[in-house]
């Protein structure tokens, strides 16, 4: 006769403790989140889209957002720039061309870098709501 | 990473495959709508972006 297994209850702390650990290494890494969570697709596609994202904005010579900024827009776009997480931090351990929006091709970089931040924020929030078990 | 310079078509076709992706793995389910999403949000992002090109083309000179 088939015994059942006693059921693993989590308490809502343990719950929401687990999915605010989930969502920072989610921000640490993109696609963590997902693959702590064993979405193996969504890990590696979404870090995939956030890489290559950053990856040519800086390749395109893209600035980063200042974090001090009288600008409402500047802020909002350092928030985004930190959103992506290790790939933020990318150009101070790499030497990389620095940013030139001199040129049409700068400016667009600019965006590709704030455009990683912001997919990796949804990544982010994806990983938070399936830890939480909000979403499948 | 200092002789990486695409055209403005190129730069913009990395952006909208890069965000089509994330859209559809973020936004779908199964693997054959996330697939068709993509494909989808691709093509949108390219008829929008040389759609609004052709709009801007008379003002340009």
């Amino acid at each position: 006769m088939a015994t059942d297994s006693p059921a693993v209850h989590k308490s809502p702390d343990q719950v929401a403790a687990k999915a605010l650990l989930v969502a920072i290494a989610a921000w640490i890494v993109p696609g963590l989140g997902h693959l702590i969570l064993r979405r193996w697709g969504r890990a590696l596609f979404l870090f995939l889209a956030v890489g290559g994202l950053a990856l040519t904005g800086f390749a395109l010579r893209g600035e980063l957002f200042a974090r001090q900024s009288s600008d409402p827009f500047g802020a909002l776009g350092f928030l985004a720039d930190a959103c992506s997480g290790a790939f933020y931090f990318l150009p101070r351990f790499f030497k990389m061309a620095g940013p030139d929006v001199s040129r049409a091709a700068g400016d667009y970089g600019t965006r590709f870098l704030a455009a990683a931040g912001v997919v990796n924020l949804l990544g982010m929030l994806e990983s938070f709501r399936i830890a939480s078990g909000r979403r499948r | 990473m200092r002789g990486f310079h695409p055209g403005h078509f190129w730069a913009m076709v990395a952006f909208a495959l890069c965000v089509s992706l994330a859209f559809a793995v973020l936004g779908r389910q199964s693997a054959g709508a996330r697939v068709k999403y993509a494909l989808w949000s691709l093509a949108l992002f390219l008829a929008a972006a040389i759609g609004i090109a052709w709009l801007m083309y008379p003002f340009s000179r």
